[in-house]
């Protein structure tokens, strides 16, 4: 009997860890939908333009900061949009890292979507204008189920890279 | 209020150990035994872990195959090896969150114990990480789920420039440095930690055990294996980066917090763990438990017979050169540091004797607060009250039964852990007749407040630690009201009753 009670209890602790191990499953993405995921760093343009020294200004720097130009080390937010068709699924403006706000903007989103095929828009601007994107690319693509796709900003050829 | 919850948590504990104890004796109850059966299963993961590492390839491209080559080719081997791995790393989970909701419950982590509790808390930061990084190794889809999402937990830590879930975009992002990396991290870098982190725990207990009773280690290693053999571990689909994956099976004692990181944020999701370990580290404090004065050494009754320094569970008395001019060549002398005011040093000096009848009874090492001189005189008093057959209760004060002992009519003294109790005393009370049985209720062997107040008991009831109980005292007048391989206690109320009917007779 005391045996027997033993055996049940190291039973139940093994069939404790066995089953929650593995269970419940854990749906993370809905059978019918896929994710598109925006991810890249680039730094937004800079708040004002450079200003070339006079020379009297130069003479008055310490000989190695002797540089032509002062430029502010501030950089614009940069906004990105995604949209689906007429769906805008992520409009957010990021700000530059940095405690001098100099730094890049980092976005990392990845949003659901559901599956097909659907025209998809990104926009991208980096110099603080609202009005309109410095960069655009839009382009028809086809999502099977589980489908992750990425949209990037190429900094060699600034442009923005659906794939 | 804590109190409170303290009461409703040992009630909850007892009520388990109850069925539990007609399985286990004390000694061989696997609830008393949870930080070392954690260690135990930590040896497992690590014998395991080297058998996987010899056949484990560190590239993004090898390491997927090598698991699978492991997990189906040599399932007879690397199968049940990877599937022990896992499930000893759940089982050290489980014993781990019971072993520190015990300590909560029963009171373990505060006045002098705050070190050992809070130490435990970094050990919790190091062992998650070391089980998740072991999942990401496997490079299944799972792994790709858990190198995400841990990369947006670390990506929401405002010290990074670049984006690390960058990283994971495609799979040529994916180099073989990173992973391996990786796996220096869960081989190398997290056990040296883990190991330091131990040893920082328990450093403070006296004599601390390392390794469970051998039955308990065989039994949990055989269901183990039963385990790995019925159900083995096996890796989801390989990994691809392209693709996002969409039903996981979590092992849910190590990535329970994951799914949190898509249902809220990671930045919340870093609040909670941080909140949940401040909560944990200040509870010694909070509300801080009141003072009591340290064990006293007074060195007129002091020979440095290094009883107490033997008894101490918590190193906190050492000896030192005499500093009077007596003829003995040490003394003792307390850290007050380091003291929990158990009073366990006070039942092992042999100069706290109730006998003794010149001048006041002041032994080498006291309790200030819950001196030998007013267990003696309760002895004394208790001797008035109640009905016959006389039977005096020497009660912890933290054993919630002495309570209800009380409300059954018993006569209780309190003592500070049933340790405390000089075995001269029980000689005292029977031999000058001021009870006609003695009942000692302390907390069973593993549960005791203060580490060996019951296993001291026990051995110095049984004659094989000093000071030993005397040869004329007649045991069957004394009974132990807690579980102990000879007690045959199961409660102590029922026990009080039954050892009162048996003087009677
Ligand atoms: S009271 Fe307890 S902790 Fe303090 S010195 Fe004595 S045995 Fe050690």
């Amino acid at each position: 009997m005391k045996w027997l009670t033993e055996i049940t209890f190291y039973g139940l602790f093994a069939a404790f860890v066995g089953v929650f191990s593995a269970w419940p499953d854990y749906q993370l993405v809905a059978a019918d939908r896929a994710i598109v995921s925006v991810v890249f760093s680039h730094a937004g343009q800079r708040v004002g333009d450079c200003r070339i020294l006079t020379q009297d200004e130069l003479n008055e720097l310490p000989p190695n900061m002797r540089t032509m130009n002062d430029c502010p080390r501030e950089r614009h937010p940069v906004r990105v949009l995604l949209r689906s068709d007429s769906e805008t699924l992520y409009d957010a403006t990021l700000q530059p890292s940095g405690i001098w706000a100099d730094g890049k903007s980092n976005i990392y989103k990845r949003v659901e979507v559901q599956a097909g095929t659907h025209q998809l828009f990104v926009g991208v601007s980096d110099s603080g204008d609202d009005a309109g994107f410095d960069y655009e690319q839009s382009s028809v693509v086809d999502l099977v189920p589980g489908r992750n796709l990425i949209v990037q900003f190429d900094e060699q050829s600034q442009q923005i890279i659906i794939r | 209020m804590i109190e409170r919850v303290h009461r409703i948590g040992q009630g909850m504990f007892l009520a388990l150990q109850k069925p539990m104890s007609r399985a286990f004796e004390s000694t061989a109850n696997p609830l008393n035994h949870l930080g070392v059966l954690t260690i135990f299963f930590l040896w497992v993961v690590l014998i395991s872990g080297i058998w996987l590492l010899i056949f484990f390839s560190t590239s993004v491209s090898g390491a997927f195959d090598s698991v699978e080559y492991l997990t189906n080719e040599q399932w007879y081997l690397g199968g049940v090896m990877r599937s022990l791995h896992r499930y000893a790393s759940d089982a050290a989970i489980v014993t781990i969150f019971v072993h520190i909701l015990r300590e909560f419950m029963f009171n373990h982590y505060r006045r002098n114990r705050w070190f050992t509790w809070v130490s435990g808390v970094p050990l919790v930061w190091i062992i998650f990480p070391l089980g998740i990084t072991g999942y990401w190794l496997v490079w299944d889809e799972l792994a790709q789920y858990v190198a995400i999402s841990s990369a947006e937990l670390m990506d929401s830590i405002p010290i990074f420039t670049d984006s690390m879930a960058g990283n994971f975009l495609n799979d040529d992002l994916v180099s073989d440095r990173f992973f391996t990396l990786m796996a220096f991290f869960h081989l190398i870098g997290m056990p040296i930690f883990l190991v330091f982190g131990i040893w920082l725990h328990v450093f403070r207990l006296t004599s601390p055990r390392i390794n469970p009773p051998r039955r308990m280690m065989a039994a949990t290693l055989l269901c183990l294996l039963v385990l790995s053999a019925v159900y083995p571990a096996v890796s989801h689909e390989q990994a691809d980066l392209a693709m996002t994956p969409m039903v996981l099976r979590l092992d849910w004692f190590y990535l329970h917090f994951y799914p949190l990181i898509q249902i809220t944020s990671p930045g919340w999701v870093w609040l909670m763990l941080i909140a949940t370990s401040g909560v944990i580290v200040i509870a010694p404090w909070a509300p801080r438990e009141k003072a009591e004065s340290p064990a006293l050494v007074t060195l007129d009754y002091c020979n440095g017979c290094e009883r107490c320094v033997d008894d101490c569970p918590f190193g906190a008395v050492e000896m030192v050169p005499r500093t009077d001019d007596t003829n003995y060549s040490h003394q003792a002398e307390v850290d007050p540091d380091l003291c929990t005011s158990c009073g366990i040093c006070v039942g092992a000096c042999p100069t706290a004797t109730p006998f003794r009848s010149r001048g006041d009874l002041v032994p080498g090492i006291d309790l200030p607060d819950r001196s030998a001189a007013t267990l003696r005189d309760e002895i004394v008093a208790a001797d008035e009250q109640g009905a016959t057959p006389r039977v005096l209760v020497f009660g912890c004060r933290d054993d919630r039964q002495l309570r209800d002992l009380q409300e059954a009519g018993a006569r209780c003294i309190p003592v500070n852990c049933v340790g405390q109790l000089p075995p001269s005393y029980i000689d005292f009370a029977l031999s000058r007749d001021h009870a006609d049985g003695i009942m000692l209720l302390g907390c069973e062997n593993g549960l005791c407040t203060y580490r060996f107040g019951a296993n001291w008991t026990e051995q110095r009831l049984a004659r094989q630690r000093d000071p030993m109980v005397r040869r004329r005292v007649d045991l069957s007048r004394v009974a132990l009201g807690w579980q102990a391989p000879w007690s045959g206690c199961r409660n102590a109320v029922d026990k009080y009753k039954e050892f009162t009917a048996s003087l009677a007779k």
